[in-house]
């Protein structure tokens, strides 16, 4: 993980949510993390701020009082390309994965820690940062996904994955740390033509499991997002 | 019996007078060789068995037609009304007091065989009654076997049995009905009456019952004017209320006996005793119902603000201890109370989430979606939301081949976090916690074990109730008390058991098995 403190540039946070205390309280922790962080408390001036500043990501609540979230994601994606993180509340699932599908990058739900809000923040900007994108392998725990030479390794020996295994692996650990929708990663794979199933996906995508988990222990690298997709996660090399 | 009906056809006269011929006509041939005594011996039998079956009116008739039928036929001079010699005068007067005498007392035994029997038919009739009211669950099988066996008992061509509010505008409701009839149009009229007055309509007058407990009974046209039936409305009274109201529809015309009478004015207080108590017991069932709906609704309210206040109250008590405290405080205190805050709201957030999920799971707010899931990748999820530095406390011991199981991936994780999470509590300080899970037939039994004080067996069903606190949580921190009623409550929506056992050498054992994803649901 990058330590916490200034990035190279002041990165610019657009905040979209209609209660005040969420406001007050991100603009302080963004703040003190040496983020530029706009306020808006409607989507019609979430969407003015878009256009006046052009945020790096944006923090959009999806329960606004002027207009549904669903809406606002979907105003903002025709002329914002940067990262979007859904606030959500509990139990909201069917509109966190309809935002997702329209475009949304992550979501997270409320009440949230500070270091979630960070993590979420930092692994969508690196993807747009162009920090990551250009990597050509990612290493955490005993995994290492090499994407040049489509290798994988688990301590070192080399596992055999299918082509479409090792395709689903690459595009979870691209997007190490965000949820990937089952219809992003049917599109990646297979290409969006293909009218795919989830129920394939899971077959496969427990297949590239069992190739990278230790036998007889729980998942750790791939986490299921239930309903929404799955979730590349990167473990803490201590 | 049914010679029997036909022999009282008509009062049981035309059966007298056929059996006074047909005597006649048999010893007709005789008469010149039977002397008079003889042929008056011979017909004394004939008219005591009209006498047995049709009763004491028909019985005196065939006497009187016996005396004509002896003077005219075998008297001589044949067929004139007089006699030869005067003291045949003297024998028929003397058959004729005879013939009256002995039929008139073998019509009373009759009588009296038939009010025996038809007491022992209702004792046996009550007796059914109170045996079937005493064991019978609901007040509609009680009203059924009544109305059954009034129809079968009194023959009658309906019977059907009211309850209601009197007073009620609404027709009252017919909680059972035999019978071969349709119920009139103005039956439910009348039966509104009769709830409203607690008067019978068509009772026969009442012989044999104390003055006090007699029915008050009037015609159908004074109840409703202008409306005539052959109906009888009792009303099912008990001391108290009035519960309801018997009606029956007679076989014939001319409605009921006296003993008829006697015995539905038994019938009816035995129907009402046992509605009132189908009723009062249905109350008292009611009243405690919402009585422990009360008392669960306050230990609800109570635990919940207790449980929501205190991280609040701590929370705020520490943030504004801060704030008073002002420049003076150091950067370290600070940093230690902000922690502890964290820790504060923590909680909060969970106690919030666990009576959130678990009103939604108890009200069905939160529909499972089954899909074939595995359950390491399960595990995984509980594993990913404990603090890192609790993860290495978790030992787990998993079958290398787990089959899938059929779940909802969010509840099932949901469940299994709230047992590694009272694991962690209840562990001695960086004690470990086994997570376990192993193919069981046609289910996956997973299991996780703590080294920490146990579950006594007197608590091993309560632990699973809502805001039950085990003696052993005394100085852990405190839950809201519903995470194991959460985790039960899911684990019955998936049709998986649930039990907490004793581990060796000592702690608890939370064990519970999934049904595993058949090959077709996938």
């Amino acid at each position: 993980m990058s330590p916490e403190g200034a990035p190279e540039r002041k990165q610019r946070v657009l905040v979209i949510d209609d209660e005040e205390q969420i406001r007050r309280a991100l603009k302080s922790v963004l703040s003190a993390r040496h983020y530029e962080v706009d306020l808006a408390e409607t989507a019609e001036r979430g969407l003015e701020l878009t256009a006046e500043h052009t945020p790096d990501i944006i923090v959009l609540d999806l329960s606004l009082p002027d207009m549904s979230g669903l809406e606002a994601c979907k105003r903002l994606r025709e002329w914002f390309r940067g990262p979007i993180l859904i606030l959500s509340v509990r139990n909201a699932d069917d509109d966190k994965i309809a935002a997702l599908d329209l475009g949304a990058d992550d979501y997270l739900t409320k009440p949230f820690s500070t270091g979630e809000l960070l993590a979420r923040l930092r692994a969508l900007l690196r993807r747009t940062q162009g920090v990551d994108s250009s990597a050509t392998e990612i290493r955490t725990g005993d995994l290492c996904v090499d994407f040049a030479k489509r290798l994988v390794t688990v301590k070192g020996e080399p596992v055999h994955l299918t082509r479409i295994e090792f395709d689903i692996l690459a595009q979870l650990a691209r997007n190490a740390g965000r949820v990937v929708t089952s219809r992003m990663l049917l599109d990646t794979v297979w290409g969006p033509e293909y009218v795919g199933d989830t129920q394939t996906l899971r077959v496969h995508v427990s297949h590239v499991r069992r190739k990278i988990e230790s036998p007889g222990d729980v998942s750790r690298y791939i986490l299921t997002e239930p309903g929404v997709g799955f979730r590349f996660v990167e473990l803490d090399n201590e | 019996m049914n010679w029997k009906r036909t022999a009282l056809a008509g009062g049981g006269y035309p059966f007298a007078a056929l059996s006074v011929a047909v005597a006649a006509a048999v010893l007709l041939p005789f008469r010149t060789v039977l002397p008079d005594p003889m042929v008056m011996l011979l017909f004394v039998p004939v008219i005591i068995g009209v006498a047995r079956v049709a009763g004491a009116r028909a019985s005196a008739t065939a006497s009187l037609l016996a005396f004509f039928a002896i003077d005219l036929l075998f008297v001589p001079p044949y067929y004139r009304l007089s006699v030869a010699r005067p003291s045949d005068w003297v024998g028929l007067l003397v058959f004729l007091i005879v013939a009256m005498i002995s039929s008139q007392q073998a019509a009373q035994l009759r009588t009296r065989e038939r009010a025996a029997v038809r007491r022992q038919d209702e004792l046996a009739l009550l007796n059914r009654l109170s045996f079937r009211i005493a064991s019978e669950g609901s007040a509609s099988a009680v009203a059924d076997f009544i109305v059954a066996q009034v129809t079968e008992v009194l023959g009658a061509r309906r019977a059907a049995l009211y309850v209601g509010a009197p007073a009620a505008s609404t027709p009252p409701r017919c909680l059972a009905e035999a019978g071969l009839l349709r119920p009139s149009i103005r039956e439910g009229a009348l039966v509104n009456w009769v709830l409203l007055t607690s008067k019978a309509i068509g009772m026969p007058p009442a012989r044999g019952i104390p003055y006090d407990q007699r029915i008050v009974s009037v015609g159908a046209t004074e109840a409703l004017p202008g409306v005539s039936t052959d109906g009888v409305f009792v009303p099912l009274q008990t001391s108290t209320s009035l519960e309801g109201v018997l009606f029956i529809e007679p076989a014939e015309a001319g409605g009921l006996t006296a003993d008829d009478g006697r015995l539905l004015a038994a019938v009816s207080n035995l129907a009402a005793a046992s509605l009132e108590r189908q009723r009062l017991e249905a109350d008292a069932a009611h009243a405690e119902a919402l009585r422990e709906a009360d008392r669960l609704k306050s230990t609800l309210v109570s635990s919940v603000s207790h449980e929501l206040k205190t991280p609040l109250a701590a929370a705020t008590a520490r943030v504004t201890g801060l704030v008073e405290e002002g420049e003076s405080c150091d950067a370290a205190r600070v940093r230690e109370e902000l922690v502890a805050v964290a820790e504060d709201l923590s909680r909060l957030n969970d106690s919030i989430g666990d009576l959130l999920d678990l009103s939604r799971l108890e009200s069905d707010a939160w529909q499972p979606r089954f899909e074939p899931h595995d359950v390491r990748d399960i595990l995984g999820t509980v594993l990913s939301r404990l603090p890192a530095a609790q993860r290495d406390r978790i030992h787990f011991d998993l079958s290398e081949e787990l089959p899938e199981v059929l779940a909802d991936h969010a509840q099932l994780a949901r469940a299994l976090s709230n047992l590694v999470e009272n694991a962690l509590v209840y562990s001695p300080a960086d004690g470990e916690v086994t997570v376990g899970a192993r193919p069981n037939g046609d289910t996956v039994s997973l299991w996780v074990e703590d080294a920490g004080p146990g579950v006594p067996d007197a608590e091993k069903v309560r632990v699973f109730d809502k805001f039950y606190r085990g003696a052993a949580s005394a100085g852990v921190p405190s839950g809201t008390g519903l995470g194991l009623a959460i985790t039960r409550e899911i684990v019955r929506t998936h049709d998986g058991t649930l039990k907490v056992e004793d581990a060796e050498p000592q702690g608890a054992r939370f064990a519970l098995t999934i049904p595993i994803a058949h090959e077709e649901t996938q």
